[in-house]
């Protein structure tokens, strides 16, 4: 009696998961990021766009009531020149069907596992990954990197978002105004999430901002005491640069 | 007898740094005749096993420059053996494309022992540091797929790399190669340790005078560059500036406490690895010496041991003087060192 309860509630359990995929598209404003394409900041500097890289984790879907459905594991988004920047799939998962409120994840690494041994780590941690940091505290968790076109010439930038400070949290849901709604049925869904490059570009208070003619500002590290307040701006303008797409 | 107390205190200082953070194990290394104090055991990742074609590959890595995006920067562009490994005179390192780092490349002399790397102690393993050089935008600037395809493409590392560790060449085991012959740049054949084996006429007077102050609380230079390596490893505010620049250990810890803490650094064949400090903005030894005597610059976080020592210009030089006798070229031209 008591293995067919068990296999009654796997079963249960099983028709009550559907399948879900993460996907993300790149967007500089209301555009669809293109590779090559040359962008301009609010402050008019133009750019280019040549690397991104980043950790999501801790995800979980937020339900009408409050509750979450937690996913577990980590993942590493990769974007290069002439790779993909629409509807990329970041990852799979199951979920109980339902209506939910929206989600939330983390950009970065937990920091349970972002202070372990990088050269014990399996992918997508570990020294292979390019996000290891040897020099400040765990991993990079954000890497934005680029090409600064200015009246002197063109100049490479990097933003190097990490450390336990910087670990960016994303909430994307809405309980009391009821904006966000995501519906997943039975046969399962895909969910895209929408990342505007171009936000990180934004002035800060007292109109504070990334001016790439300063060359200690094309070089943004976690906790760069030099550039530590613009690299906040960065992470206070990066809470507003995800957003749920259609 | 002030000679016998430094004895007993060094050897104190040897026996508090017996504490390797991983399991020890002898180095494979040939007996070197010329090293009079022996190896020490040196402590090995268990995840890392020393051998000899590992090191030996780890020593063709070390020297190549193809591990940089320019391909003109190799580890040992900036860790020069006749220099004891260190940048040659430059106060700070330049790197790929030119770019300059802001930070004075330290010795490698007897790195396997290290328990912290980088200046301000925040990687701790060579497996990790190695990393740094290898990515950082300023030094070496590769990305690890990019390391791998062009060490792939080159049969010989395609083959060595097999070899060694079964598998083909990767930013992980490049790293893991290079840990592997740095743990070889071992150094313990200066006049001081030729003078600690018994041969009395290794030290000049000066540096034996030198030795005294070294180790008295006069002088007090051995609390902080204690045991066989002449450092404690520890981060510490040594009052080079009264507003820093660059905050050091504070970077890692947010903590105002730690800003200006840098790592003690060892002194073995400190007279080759000019400039000073970690910013390289001292030029001689003897402006070191000077520095420590003046008791530094004023800071709330320098180190309570940083004060006015009231040294005499004689004894100032004899501290330099027993400071070059720590000086091992036997280590500067073991070819087993040198480029392949």
């Amino acid at each position: 009696m008591r293995p067919l309860v068990w296999l009654g509630a796997v079963l249960l359990a099983g028709g009550l998961a559907a399948p879900v995929e993460l996907r993300l598209s790149l967007r500089v404003g209301d555009q669809a990021f293109a590779w090559g394409r040359t962008y301009q900041t609010p402050q008019g500097q133009r750019y280019r766009i040549d690397l991104l890289k980043f950790y999501l984790s801790d995800l979980a879907l937020v339900r009408p009531d409050g509750r979450e459905v937690r996913v577990e594991g980590l993942v590493l988004a990769e974007f290069k020149p002439s790779a993909p920047t629409q509807g990329v799939p970041l990852m799979r998962f199951e979920a109980p069907p339902g209506e939910y409120r929206g989600l939330r994840f983390d950009v970065g690494v937990p920091r349970e596992l972002n202070h372990q041994d990088a050269a014990t780590q399996a992918w997508p941690l570990g020294i292979n990954s390019g996000m290891y940091w040897a020099w400040n505290p765990g991993y990079i968790f954000y890497r934005l990197e680029g090409t600064a076109f200015l009246p002197e010439g063109s100049r490479k930038w990097v933003i190097h978002m990490g450390t336990d400070a910087f670990r960016l949290p994303v909430r994307l849901h809405d309980l009391q105004m009821r904006r966000v709604r995501l519906e997943i049925p039975p046969r399962g869904a895909v969910l895209v999430l929408n990342l505007d490059l171009g936000r990180a570009f934004w002035p800060g208070p007292g109109g504070v901002f990334l001016d790439w003619r300063e060359p200690a500002l094309r070089q943004l590290h976690g906790l760069s005491p030099q550039t530590r307040p613009w690299m906040s701006v960065v992470y206070h303008n990066m809470l507003d640069a995800f957003s749920l797409g259609e | 007898m002030r000679r016998g107390w430094a004895l007993v205190l060094l050897g104190l200082g040897l026996l508090a740094l017996e504490r390797p953070a991983v399991t020890p194990a002898v180095l494979h290394l040939p007996p070197d005749p010329r090293t009079l104090a022996g190896p020490r055991a040196v402590p090995i990742p268990p995840d890392n096993p020393q051998t000899p074609a590992k090191v030996e590959l780890g020593r063709r890595l070390f020297y190549d420059p193809r591990l940089s995006k320019d391909g003109r920067v190799a580890c040992a562009s900036c860790h020069r053996p006749e220099f004891a490994f260190s940048d040659g005179g430059n106060p700070v390192s330049t790197g790929v494309f030119g770019r300059k780092g802001s930070r004075n490349a330290p010795t490698l002399t007897n790195v396997a022992f290290r328990q912290r790397l980088f200046w301000e102690g925040r990687s701790p393993r060579l497996e990790l540091q190695a990393v740094g050089p290898l990515t950082a935008h300023h030094e070496m600037g590769m990305e690890p797929e990019e390391l791998a395809a062009r060490l792939s493409a080159i049969p010989e590392y395609a083959r060595a790399f097999q070899e060694v560790f079964g598998e083909p060449p990767s930013l992980r085991t490049v790293a893991f190669a290079i840990a592997a012959f740095e743990r070889t740049l071992l150094s313990f054949n200066s006049p001081f340790d030729r003078y600690q084996a018994g041969d009395d006429q290794a030290l000049s007077e000066a540096a034996l005078r030198g030795m005294e102050l070294f180790f008295s609380e006069r002088g007090d230079c051995f609390h902080c560059h204690v045991g066989p390596d002449f450092t404690d490893d520890e981060p510490r505010n040594n009052g080079l500036y009264t507003v820093y620049k660059d905050i050091g250990l504070a970077q890692a810890t947010g903590r105002d406490e730690d800003v200006g803490k840098f790592k003690t650094p060892t002194l073995r064949n400190v007279a080759l690895t000019a400039p000073y400090m970690h910013d390289g903005s001292k030029k001689t030894l003897r402006e070191v010496v000077e520095h420590y005597n003046r008791g530094g610059e004023p800071n709330l976080n320098a180190d309570p041991l940083i004060r006015p020592l009231g040294l005499s210009e004689a004894e100032i030089d004899d501290l330099v003087a027993f400071l070059e006798s720590l000086t091992d070229t036997s280590f500067t031209t073991n070819p087993a060192l040198l480029p392949p």
